[in-house]
């Protein structure tokens, strides 16, 4: 469905992707790991067509989804035509809206139609949220705030979501409930590309997986099959 | 009818003011200074978009009330009165009640255009950089209309004391009061309706941050043109409403200390906060107006202690210290302003059962 090839991607002056391609079909899992500076962020903010100085200018190569070219497209287009968001890193939540207010502002894309639908749906997958839907988004904890910034992209009614750190400061237990949490929506037929991190926990609910490292694709592969690769194991996963 | 208790004893206070100018119970300067607090609240309030809503640094929004007075004060002159600059007027002077809000109007409609030389850049540079931006479209502004000598140059361009004139010739009414008193409440209820809508949600979305609210499909592009336009529009009917008041416009009244009057107003009331804002605006001013008198009166008492050398008198040229000063100490100890970013409904709930803000 997506595809990305030989994509080239930097800042200024600086490469920082040299030509990587992978690929991610409708309803898989797909991870990307690779230590700090390995271009994980930089690919997904290239695949929403962001902007600089914030994202990366692409500068070689082509990402098509379902063969069509997306280079040319604005990032609040690719939200909401291809409907492909993303949870950007560090949450980003409104702080100064209300949880309700969060939510309801994601459906900017679709202006008019009733929200009510996704809104239950949000409130179902983490019911936190329902508890705190009239609070100012600020005052909710670190894993709260996760949950927000995941249950905002889903309002978008995206078909493919990007995860950028889902799991940054977050308490053990809630990481692992969240992770479950992205394994429902996937069996609901979400795609998910999830840059992580924590490589195992990552690699133990993905499908697929990519290992970046400056700024080229080194390994690929059955998620499975990469947990157990020696070269990956000592390098990615403590050993 | 409760709830409208508050909204309606604003239009009994508008009411009561109208009928005291018409009376000329108040005197001329009293009257002056009404106009001059309506003038800044909306210029304040319109600030308080861009500053305080979508946190953007605006340091130039005197310039888009340059445009509004000049636009608005050419229109005015050339569809009411017989001048040298446009010949006969182009309408008959008996229309003027009626087609004034035309040259509100146009003024806005003008002044929102110029919001451009702000808002394009706004796509691809923020905060600091922007802010510098800002400053040289008001220098940009303000250089434009002092060198077109045919609108009076640095002379500065009057005349719009005719239309005025020619509005009290047919109904006798205090019409600049009416003109203002419409323009804060239009200025309050677009300002307020804006931020509840969905839009105003992406503005807060761009003050937030941007990428997460493109990542919501919000198109902050179109969010920062409207919110430019809105709040240079609103800015620039700020400025016609000024050159009719006083008849006389120059554009060097709208330099950058202007535009630092529209920030301390902001900042002083609570960034986001229209309340908030109107407050700071009211305060400001009557600040400003009651410094003419307590000055001389410090003067007096000053010398009187000997604590000031008889050569030396405290003059008005302290005002601008003093209320620099204020602002120093206000960031100092309130640094959120009157409000901060809420309303007075959120700071005293239980006015909620008094009024009904839409």
């Amino acid at each position: 469905m997506i595809r990305v090839s030989n994509l080239k991607a930097a800042y200024g002056k600086i490469e920082a992707l040299h030509g990587i391609s992978f690929h991610v079909e409708k309803g898989e899992i797909v991870t990307l790991i690779g230590a700090n500076g390995a271009g994980k962020s930089t690919t997904l903010k290239a695949l929403m067509r962001l902007v600089p100085p914030e994202a990366p200018t692409v500068t070689g190569g082509d990402i098509t989804f379902d063969g069509a070219s997306i280079l040319g497209m604005p990032a609040h287009r690719i939200v909401s035509d291809i409907r492909m968001t993303l949870a950007p890193e560090g949450r980003r939540i409104f702080g100064n809206l209300t949880v309700m207010e969060n939510l309801q502002l994601a459906s900017w894309s679709r202006k008019g139609e009733s929200t009510d639908k996704e809104i239950q749906h949000v409130f179902e997958l983490f019911p936190r949220l329902a508890e705190r839907a009239r609070q100012r988004s600020d005052t909710l904890s670190g894993g709260e705030q996760q949950m927000l910034a995941v249950g905002r992209a889903l309002m978008t009614k995206c078909s493919v979501l990007l995860l950028d750190e889902p799991s940054m400061g977050l308490a053990p237990l809630i990481m692992y409930d969240m992770f479950r949490t992205l394994k429902r929506l996937n069996a609901e037929g979400l795609t998910i590309i999830v840059v992580e991190q924590n490589a195992h926990l990552a690699l133990k609910v993905a499908d697929r997986g990519y290992v970046l490292d400056t700024g080229e694709i080194v390994a690929e592969g059955p998620a499975e099959e990469l947990l157990h690769r020696p070269e990956i194991k000592a390098a990615y996963l403590g050993g | 009818m409760q709830r409208y208790a508050i909204n309606i004893l604003l239009c009994v206070a508008a009411v009561v003011l109208i009928v005291l100018a018409q009376t000329e119970t108040l005197d001329k300067y009293v009257l002056n200074i009404i106009m001059l607090i309506g003038i800044n609240c909306i210029f304040a309030v319109s600030l308080n978009l861009v500053n305080g809503y979508m946190g953007e640094f605006s340091c130039g929004h005197g310039g888009f009330m340059c445009v509004g007075a000049y636009v608005g004060s050419l229109l005015s002159v050339a569809f009411f009165t017989d001048s040298k600059l446009f010949g006969a007027a182009l309408f008959a002077p008996e229309l003027a009640p009626f087609l004034f809000p035309l040259v509100l109007f146009g003024a806005m409609l003008a002044a929102a255009l110029a919001g451009l030389i702000v808002a394009l850049p706004s796509f691809h540079t923020r905060d600091d950089y922007l802010a510098i931006i800002t400053i040289a479209a008001n220098y940009i502004i303000i250089s434009i209309i002092e060198n077109i000598d045919a609108i009076g140059g640095s002379r500065g361009f009057s005349g719009m004391k005719k239309t005025v004139n020619a509005m009290s010739d047919l109904i006798d009414l205090p019409w600049m009061l009416i003109w203002t008193l419409i323009g804060v409440f239009v200025c309050v209820v677009v300002i307020r309706r804006l931020m509840t809508s969905t839009y105003g949600k992406g503005v807060s979305a761009v003050c937030q941050n941007e990428v997460a609210a493109e990542m919501m499909g919000v198109n902050t592009n179109h969010v920062k043109i409207m919110a430019f336009m809105v709040s240079s529009g609103l800015g620039g009917l700020a400025g016609v409403l000024y050159a009719h008041v006083y008849g006389y416009v120059n554009a060097q009244s709208f330099n950058l200390l202007k535009s630092t009057e529209g920030l301390v107003m902001v900042y002083l009331g609570g960034m986001g906060s229209i309340t908030g804002v109107l407050m700071a605006a009211v305060a400001f001013t009557l600040l400003v107006e009651l410094l003419r008198f307590i000055i001389p009166g410090l003067n007096t008492v000053f010398h009187d202690l000997n604590l000031l050398p008889a050569s030396y008198q405290l003059d008005q040229i302290w005002t601008w210290v003093i209320i620099p000063l204020t602002l120093i100490l206000l960031m100092q100890f309130r640094p959120e302003g009157f409000l901060g970013n809420r309303e007075l409904t959120h700071v005293f709930p239980r006015l909620k059962r008094w009024i009904t803000l839409k």
